[in-house]
């Protein structure tokens, strides 16, 4: 049929047929802006104004706009010249990755439109159908009342992130300094403010672009929609490849008969165990040699969970395609499964893993993935000496990264006869080595390339789907594109690790910690990918932030039928810190003292050793020889701070506790404190170049992966900071294997600290560079004093010359050559950054219901090179961890069906349901990271479910040992404590 | 995915979408916002051969005042506009203030009145609230109309009275009695969710504070709306007081709801938090009579 659309103010006349989507018709016309995050409009992500009215495209017939007119992004700016919304989202840092921002912008414009003067409620429910889980909500907020002031005629009034004057920190400082802590930003309040205090001033070097609330040097293509995802390119003869998965939670597969299928015209090819190679592997994106065990193969005649792959089918067509998976027919011999870790190591669970080629599986007929053990001292005689033992156990369960854009990946050969991969990956390095041996291909014939990619949060530090596409290209030879859909990203992607983990603690008389053990029962799914790491990383968190001479970690790391956990944010923190954090304030109101006292006598301090850090290395125990020393810690200066802003001795006002006339509701706050690390020591390993050009520009490659953190732009302002250019004089291109330098890629919150060394290096090495060919120029027998600076060499003696000139110089006039550096970085360090974090809620002690009212965190990262997007990770990382503490949670039938894998049931905060917020910098100087910079992409994931349990037992007298805190869940532990 | 192929048939007004239904009915399904018929169909769990789209049909799109009280709402207006639309504030407060617990601006936008009602989720604000404002539904076909009441319009799980070739054309919302007050309480786990349970309570007192009326409609509690009929008798001649509150909490959630354990809650927390629930919605409504 036709369709006649007004798209942007022009005509259209659109072929297509009833039962398209309006979404797959605009992509198809591209309009790639309009994107996709489900089948059911519950991401938002599709938005667009029909008639001037947010809708949703995913779920609306492209029929029934017939006649309608159309509003995408691409209709409101012309080249760089903006649309108001666009450039507050802009200036504001609202932006991350990216995908969904035109649709939040659409939702503003919709918004202000009607109301141009909003609240702030007002902005929160017109976002409230578009998920975001990157920015937390507060940046988008605050960019569309900036929009509506400069719509308005007013000047927009919002520095989002109060940059105070430096101060020496004052540990005494008292409630007058408390207006400070929250300034008045005027008509621009919103629920989130940002402070940075810096702690020493005497240690930070003034810089000029470095520390610096820099806009994104992506965000005008993502404020824009431009084509920059996987998705948004067109390839002529492109086929759709779809999943055929388990619909069981362990079977054996007696026979594939895929005939029927490879007979519908249009299909193309039809992949599984019987015709793909079985080759060995661990799927995990980490360093050569991967760890251990290998337990997965593309295809295999076994599945181990409901939505392990069976089969897969390149088509003509999406709908080809699912016809295609309909015909195949599986014959499968259904086995018992096992679905909790405390069922698996019982005896007599079904056998996972009986295949006879899986390599350095620990005990697979006991389902035991990995032990680890770790100890210093001796736990038996710590407890033996103590003056109090306690014990408790925890139980943290399964969610997902939820990345707003699923798994993607386009596979196609290029002219030279190389397979080029383009996929949404954390990890393009790894996925090249990893896919390699897999597709039967040298690692010189592939290709990867990661443009923007829409979140990650660690579900794409995984070689996942790749080897998928690359085995129907090499089938086909034409190019092979396979999206998941939501419902498979949650069941045939990654997930994080649930655990049982019951910690014993030894107390001194005077309470300083003198025994603790931590043993853990850890649930890695079907496979063991990052199974060993993260349960590795799980230990070493939840025993590093306390002082105490003997300390224990034993776990075992089971398979059961549930789909895979691997690496998400946070990376077995969450999970401990959950654990041991709960079991602090436990043992705080067990001696009857204050929590945070009592923390605080045990908590670690500058100078301290992380004593079981060398037996508790990430990847092979040898990459930490030497117990590492911490060498900047504000963990007590965040704890004062974060205090100070939650107001934490409102505790002891009894008529704040409760609200008038609702006696079932009780007030609480609770807190943590967090450690945790930057980079993997010995291990991760970030290069970056860096050239000139004619015009004194720098283009800068490096390999390491922007999944919509701002990496892309704060290892810019560190290139910028050692060449004294501007930001917009740094092009940076990431990240193309054929094109920049190896990187590990992105995750163990390396990026800054890792790549942002090697960029300082590189930028180092050409900035000698440029000063000796100043030294030429202006005829300099000495030219070691030549200063960099607003785009000019300067001599010692004040005369200078421009970079353009330099760069005209060495490359066209006179002994030419190319100024450029390559560098690289692996550091024996992982230097912790420490937060407070401060939760406060409101309990309905008759239904359960809790609500969070208030969270603060106070993160010392050392030194800030970016506040616009440090403060954008805290509190985006805040908002996942806010859900993983109170509402996310993959459940399953008794068959091991994902019974919710779809938002809605899966339940993800939405802007109208945000508590209030505070993040607050700490600075310290990191001696060992580039300008003082520590890592802060994952701390803010590790102490929201502790505070939270422990601000419901500050409400309520009840102590929940298991997230989340659904209002059943609560209610049930309240009646029986009350029972 | 994408739904599986069938006919689209936009109809441009009433009549010829009656044609359409009454020659496509038992093959065809109507499409009115979609946000709950798209979604089921993106996943084929709905098939249909036919589409009948209403949305060309605008003169179902309306909201009027009745001459004695009340209002008739065409079946195609959005939950947005009785969101914002002045006659049903003033008229029906209780369907004004409610429609914001309805999933998310996007959703209202597209969203009709007579869709969700025709859906029939259990789950839905929508009718819930028509049971308990004791709304009655305008069903036409080709040849006939028959008005039917909320009450008797729900039968079973997603089971409506609406014969296939019928269509839902408008919604006639009768006036409360007088000295009526309202509330509408529901537990989601967050804003905007499906409710794990809920209640619309109304309840009218006399001079003397003695109630001579009460109506308790639960959410998400049974397979359809559940009255509480006998919960809600035992209110009138009684003052509102502890004592009677408890005693219609607690005949209503022992012998008037049946609900089921799901994704979100099991049926004995269900239970309990439709008592909770009625406990508050009941003290609300009474002190919203306004004399």
């Amino acid at each position: 049929m036709h369709i006649h659309l007004i798209i942007n103010n022009e005509e259209k006349t659109v072929t297509c047929t009833p039962d398209d989507t309006l979404l797959r018709v605009l992509r198809r016309e591209g309009y790639f802006s309009v994107r996709f995050g489900s089948d059911t409009g519950e991401t938002g992500a599709a938005a667009i104004r029909l008639d001037g009215e947010l809708v949703t495209a995913d779920i609306m017939l492209a029929a029934q706009a017939d006649g309608h007119t159309i509003e995408t992004i691409e209709g409101m700016s012309n080249g760089l010249d903006l649309h108001p919304i666009q450039r507050a989202f802009i200036e504001t840092g609202a932006i991350q990755s990216g995908y969904n921002t035109p649709a939040m912008v659409l939702a503003a414009k919709a918004l202000l439109a009607r109301n141009p003067n909003p609240t702030e409620a007002d902005v929160r429910d017109a976002l409230s159908g578009i998920l975001d889980r990157e920015t937390g909500y507060v940046k988008p907020v605050q960019a569309i009342l900036v929009a509506a002031a400069m719509l308005r005629g007013e000047a927009p009034n919002l520095p989002p992130i109060h940059v105070l004057t430096p101060v020496e920190y004052d540990p005494g400082f008292g409630d007058s300094d408390r207006d400070e802590l929250t300034p008045d930003v005027g008509d621009m309040a919103t629920q989130t403010k940002t402070e940075i205090r810096p702690k020493i001033t005497s240690d930070i070097p003034e810089t000029s672009v470095v520390g610096k609330p820099e806009q994104k040097v992506d965000a005008i293509k993502l404020a824009k929609g431009n084509p920059a995802f996987v998705d948004d390119i067109e390839m002529r003869g492109m086929l759709y490849a779809k999943l055929l998965t388990s619909p069981h939670a362990h079977a054996r597969i007696l026979d594939i008969d895929d005939s029927a299928a490879l007979a519908l015209p249009g299909v193309h090819a039809v992949i599984h165990y019987k015709n793909v190679e079985r080759v060995i592997y661990a799927s995990g994106g980490q360093s050569y040699p991967n760890p251990p065990p290998y337990d997965q193969v593309s295809f295999d005649n076994k599945v181990r969970h409901v939505g392990d792959r069976v089969a897969a089918v390149a088509a003509e067509s999406l709908a080809l395609a699912e016809e295609a998976l309909k015909l195949i027919k599986v014959d499968y011999e259904v086995l018992p499964a096992v679905l909790d870790e405390r069922d698996a190591i019982k005896p007599g669970a079904p056998i996972i893993h009986d295949e006879p080629d899986a390599i350095d599986i620990h005990d697979a007929q006991r389902n035991i993935s990995h032990h680890i053990e770790a100890e210093t001292g001796s736990v038996e005689q710590g407890f033996a000496e103590a003056a109090h033992v306690f014990e408790n156990t925890y139980r943290v369960h399964q969610v997902q990264q939820c990345p707003i854009e699923p798994h993607i990946a386009i596979a196609y050969w290029d002219s030279d006869e190389r397979l080029t991969l383009r996929t949404s990956t954390q990890v393009p390095f790894h996925v090249r080595r990893m896919v390699a041996p897999l597709l039967g291909l040298p690692v010189k014939r592939i290709r990867v390339i990661k443009p923007r990619i829409g979140g990650g949060f660690g579900a794409k530090q995984e070689m996942l789907i790749e080897d998928i596409v690359g085995h129907l290209c090499i089938k086909t030879g034409r190019p092979v594109r396979l999206e998941l859909t939501r419902e498979e990203e949650f069941m045939s992607s990654r997930t994080r690790h649930p655990q049982t983990i019951t910690f014993k603690s030894g107390v001194s008389a005077d309470g300083k910690l003198v025994a603790q053990q931590m043993t853990t029962l850890a649930n890695t799914g079907a496979y063991g990918t990052h199974g060993l790491t993260v349960q590795t990383v799980s230990g070493l968190r939840g025993l590093s932030t306390y002082n105490c001479p003997n300390k224990r970690f034993d776990c075992h790391v089971m398979y059961t039928n549930i789909p895979v956990p691997g690496a998400y944010r946070g990376y077995g923190a969450p999970q401990a810190l959950f654990a041991l954090e709960v079991h602090m304030d436990e043992i705080a109101h067990a001696l009857g003292m204050d929590v945070i006292e009592f923390r605080r006598k045990n908590w670690v301090n500058e100078g301290d050793g992380i004593d079981i850090a060398p037996h508790l290395g990430e990847g092979e125990k040898e990459t930490v020889t030497e117990i590492p020393i911490i060498l900047s810690n504000a963990l007590a200066e965040c704890v004062d701070f974060g205090k100070q802003a939650i107001g934490w001795d409102r505790r002891d006002d009894p008529e704040w506790r409760n609200v008038p006339g609702k006696p079932h509701q009780k007030r609480g706050l609770g807190m943590a404190v967090c450690m945790h690390g930057t980079a993997i020591p010995g291990l991760d390993m970030g290069g970056a170049s860096i050239k000139i050009n004619d015009d004194g520009s720098f283009n800068v490659l490096v390999g390491a992966t922007d999944l919509g953190t701002g990496s892309d732009t704060v290892l810019s302002q560190i290139a910028a900071e050692v060449l004294g250019v501007p930001l917009e004089d740094i092009i940076i291109y990431s990240s193309d294997t054929d094109m920049t330098p190896f990187d590990t890629g992105a995750y163990a919150s390396s990026t800054t600290y890792i790549s942002g060394t090697a960029i300082k290096k590189s930028a180092e090495g050409v900035r000698e560079q440029i000063k000796e060919r100043a030294g030429l120029m202006l005829d300099l027998d000495d030219w070691s004093g030549v200063e960099l600076r607003n785009r000019h060499a300067w001599a010692p003696d004040g005369r200078s010359v421009s970079l353009e000139q330099i760069a005209l110089h060495s490359l066209h006039q006179d002994q030419q050559r190319q100024i450029m550096h390559t560098a690289s970085f692996v550091s024996y360090e992982s230097p912790p950054p420490f937060a407070g974090q401060f939760v406060e809620v409101l309990v309905d002690t008759e239904t359960g219901q809790v609500t969070v009212e208030k969270m603060v965190m106070a993160v010392d990262a050392g030194v800030v090179i970016n506040p616009l997007t440090a403060s954008g990770q805290v509190e985006g990382g805040m908002v996942q961890a806010l859900g993983y503490a109170h509402c996310e949670e993959m459940r399953y039938d008794e068959a091991g069906r994902m019974v919710n894998p779809q938002f809605g049931p899966y339940k993800i905060y939405r802007a109208d349901e945000m508590p209030e917020m505070g993040v607050i910098l700490v600075q310290t100087h990191e001696p060992s990271g580039p300008f003082g910079a520590k890592a802060i992409a994952e701390i803010p994931k590790d102490g929201v479910a502790p505070a939270l349990s422990n601000a419901v037992f500050d409400a309520t007298g009840v102590r929940i040992r298991q997230i989340p805190f659904t209002p059943e869940r609560v209610w049930q532990a309240i009646s029986k404590q009350f029972a | 995915m994408k739904p599986a192929p069938f006919e689209y048939i936009a109809p441009n007004n009433l009549d010829e979408a009656l044609i359409a239904m009454e020659v496509n009915g038992f093959d065809g399904k109507l499409l009115a916002g979609g946000q709950s018929l798209i979604p089921v169909m993106n996943f084929r769990l709905a098939q249909p051969a036919v589409i009948v789209d209403l949305n060309g049909v605008t003169e179902l799109d309306f909201i009027r005042p009745n001459p004695g009280g009340g209002v008739t709402i065409g079946a195609l207006t959005r939950q947005s506009r009785l969101e914002h639309d002045a006659i049903v504030r003033d008229r029906v407060p209780l369907l004004h203030a409610t429609i914001p617990f309805i999933a998310h601006p996007q959703i209202r936008n597209r969203g009709t009145i007579g869709g969700s009602l025709a859906h029939a989720d259990p789950a839905g604000e929508l009718p819930v609230l028509s049971v308990a404002l004791q709304a009655r539904f305008k069903l036409q076909r080709y040849d006939k109309e028959r008005w039917v009441n909320a009450t008797d319009f729900y039968q079973a799980l997603f089971m409506t009275a609406l014969e296939p070739q019928e269509i839902m054309t408008a919604i006639e919302i009768p006036p409360l009695p007088p000295r009526t007050g309202w509330a509408f309480q529901e537990l989601a786990r967050r804003h905007g969710d499906y409710a794990q349970a809920g209640v619309a309570t109304l309840i009218a007192l006399d001079d003397d504070g003695v109630c001579t009326y009460a109506r308790l409609v639960f959410l998400n509690v049974g397979e359809i709306p559940m009255v509480a009929t006998e919960a809600a008798q035992l209110l009138v001649g009684e003052r509102i007081s502890a004592e009677s509150i408890t005693a219609v909490v607690n005949h209503a959630i022992q012998h008037e709801i049946e609900p089921t354990s799901d994704v979100h809650a099991s049926a004995d927390y269900k239970r309990h938090l439709a008592g909770v629930l009625t406990k508050r919605a009941i003290r609300q409504a009474a002190n919203r009579v306004t004399s």
